[in-house]
């Protein structure tokens, strides 16, 4: 039940419920000698029930002033869903155009597109906790697992104020795993990582990123938002000497992905209807049967107090009416 | 039987018990009818942006009998601060370095995330820093222009070092924003000079920054001394002379005179972080407050009255009281 009050000290007033104990509220009426009159169970019924009347319109009236309420309730359910993590690239080039250009006014840029789609992603996705990362050079914490979507929407949003620095994807990618410690592992937990280039991780890096994607059970999905001409995830290097981890970043992020050993799928959207479909797919496959929490808000009970209270109060008028005068 | 009832009801009117129960029930019709009013009450709505340059790092705060550095007594005390908003106000997240801000997240209401709020705050390090340098003035200016078409209140929180210090002919105007923009901002630090720790890769720290560490005059443009008073002036090759500059640029110090002259020049409000009931204050300028008309609960008015008519029903009455006295004085024998 969780129940609880606002002014605690208003609490003091249920002193005034013991009042109808010392008085019954009646007017005497008079008899030569009481011993006369014989005793009336009844009669004594019915000033107990009246007397425990008054008591609880008293109370219920105290109750009421002092804010009863019922505290925001958690239900445990079962339904489908994720833990996402929204890896967003905030690197400049996010602010230029699929084409590789500084957007005009027919085609948008990189992060409007990003933006567009992930607003409607988070809509959909109404049972699952989502947070946001975001980083650049380096990592940013913006928003934890939360169910608020209206949170998620603002971060997302914010990202329309303008890129930062460089592509820094180890850091981000640490930095996202790390949202899912101290996380029950239920459901899917999915790293979503839309960038539109990579970088060469070094080695220590790369060792410590296998290690927690094992321990965390973290999918990842990479939303490659790929520029016009320039290298893809899946493109092979024309010449040997380009085969290196420096000429080639995103080939060569996608062979470290694969070879992670957890679960991973790579999207290459060269337009905004393919980052479309990349976000419809992780939305189809991505419905794992997840334990979650339903809140239940904040129930206020003074207005159920007060009804009692009146009812209670009819009641004795009721009665009252009744009384007779000999 | 007509003239018994009549009796019986006039003998019940005459009972103030029965007005008193009469009033209390009005008073329930009344509660439910007006259960609340509308009220103004000032809301906020800001968005906090923290300078998280090194010099941040610096520990001249006091918490606890231990001395914390500047950002961690932000971020403290905005949490803190979070607390106290009233309902329907917002806030938003911002960081500074370099000579721009980014936003995190654009203003939530307080009472419904205050969770993610705290949560992110509390989650601001300075390693989130995308780069070195700490140019406050084009940061201010960049981040104004940035939220100008935002109703958010720009709270601007820095301690006001420049790094490297500004070139006098290369300032921030703020021309075209003064008057526009809202906001205030919020000095950190003491204002005796400390040094600024100095962290290694891993994040530990090594000591302090040296004054070799640290530039003490920017290199920039062209310098804004007469060329004819630096010594070793060549206007192509060394335009800002030959001799190395020296400074305290590797202390660190509330820049007070300095932010005040900015707050001036934006057209923004300004104070000095201290604690949080000076912080709240400086916050609830009426200026940066919109009032909210919000719906607040008077039922308690009415139920108070009807308690006190029920009460007064079931007062004890005295006489008995009394006499029960005087029985229990008249059991003692008399000597």
């Amino acid at each position: 039940m969780n129940l609880a009050i606002d002014t605690p000290w208003a609490l003091t007033g249920l002193l005034l419920a013991l009042l109808p104990l010392f008085n019954n509220g009646m007017r005497a009426s008079l008899a030569p000698w009481l011993t006369l009159i014989p005793a009336d169970t009844l009669s004594v019924f019915i000033v107990c029930c009246l007397r425990l009347c008054a008591m609880a319109a008293i109370a219920g009236l105290v109750l009421g002033m002092a804010g009863l309420h019922r505290t925001e309730q958690r239900r445990e359910r079962i339904g489908h869903g994720a833990h996402i993590v929204l890896l967003l690239d905030r690197s400049s080039s996010m602010d230029n155009s699929f084409a590789g250009r500084a957007p005009n006014g027919l085609d948008e840029s990189k992060a409007t597109a990003a933006r567009r789609l992930l607003t409607d992603f988070v809509k959909q996705r109404q049972t699952d906790l989502i947070g946001v990362a975001e980083y650049s050079t380096s990592p940013l914490f913006v928003m934890p697992l939360t169910e608020n979507k209206n949170a998620v929407q603002a971060a997302i949003a914010a990202t329309a104020t303008p890129a930062l620095g460089f592509t820094h994807v180890s850091k981000g990618l640490g930095m996202a795993i790390s949202f899912f410690e101290q996380q029950p592992v239920t459901g899917s937990r999915i790293v979503l990582l839309v960038s539109d280039g990579a970088a060469a991780i070094d080695h220590d890096s790369e060792q410590k990123l296998r290690e927690w994607f094992k321990q965390q059970q973290v999918r990842l999905y990479w939303i490659f938002l790929r520029t016009a001409n320039s290298p893809g995830i899946f493109d092979t290097p024309e010449d040997s000497r380009d085969d290196n981890a420096g000429a080639m970043p995103e080939l060569y992020l996608h062979k470290f992905f694969l070879g992670l050993g957890s679960p991973y799928q790579a999207y290459e959207a060269e337009s905004p209807d393919a980052l479309k479909q990349a976000i419809a797919d992780i939305n189809r496959l991505e419905n794992l049967p997840m334990h979650y929490f339903e809140r239940i808000p904040k129930q206020d009970l003074s207005a159920a107090c007060y009804s009692i209270a009146t009812l209670l109060l009819l009641a004795l008028l009721g009665v009252k009416f009744c009384e007779v005068k000999r | 039987m007509g003239t018994k009832n009549e009796k019986t009801m006039n003998h019940t009117l005459k009972d103030y018990r029965t007005w008193c129960l009469l009033l209390a029930l009005i008073a329930m019709l009344v509660l439910f009818m007006h259960p609340s009013k509308q009220q103004k009450t000032p809301t906020y709505n800001y968005t906090f942006i923290i300078d998280i340059t090194r010099s941040m790092n610096a520990t001249d705060y006091q918490q606890d009998n231990q001395s914390v550095s500047r950002l961690h007594f932000v971020k403290q005390t905005l949490r803190e601060l979070l607390r106290d908003l009233p309902c329907q106000s917002k806030v938003g997240l911002g960081l500074f370095t370099e000579r721009r801000s980014t936003l995190l997240f654009e203003p939530l209401e307080v009472c419904s995330a205050y969770t993610e709020i705290d949560t992110a705050i509390s989650k601001i390090d300075w390693r989130m820093a995308w780069a070195a340098d700490s140019n406050i003035a084009k940061g201010l200016l960049s981040t104004l222009e940035m939220l100008q078409k935002s109703d958010s209140s720009v709270i601007f929180i820095t301690d006001g070092q420049e790094a490297p210090p500004v070139n006098p002919n290369y300032q921030a105007d703020f021309s075209t924003i003064k008057g526009q923009a809202k906001g205030m901002i919020i000095g950190v630090g003491g204002l005796q000079a400390v040094p600024i720790p100095k962290f290694d890769s891993q994040g530990r720290q090594t000591g302090f920054y040296t004054q070799d560490d640290v530039p003490h005059r920017s290199s920039f443009g062209q310098s804004n001394l007469d060329p004819s008073q630096i010594k070793g002036y060549n206007a192509r090759n060394a335009p800002f002379g030959s001799e190395a500059a020296t400074g305290n640029e590797h202390l660190t110090a509330l820049h007070e005179t300095y932010l005040e002259k900015l707050s001036a020049e934006s057209g923004l409000a300004y104070a000095r972080l201290t604690d949080l009931q000076n912080l709240g204050l400086a916050l609830k300028n009426p200026k940066l407050a919109t009032e909210k008309v919000v719906q607040t609960d008077i039922r308690r008015q009415p139920a108070l009255l009807a308690l006190l008519m029920l009460s007064l029903i079931y007062l004890p009455k005295v006489y008995k009281f009394r006499r029960f006295f005087a029985r229990e004085c008249s059991l003692i024998p008399k000597l």
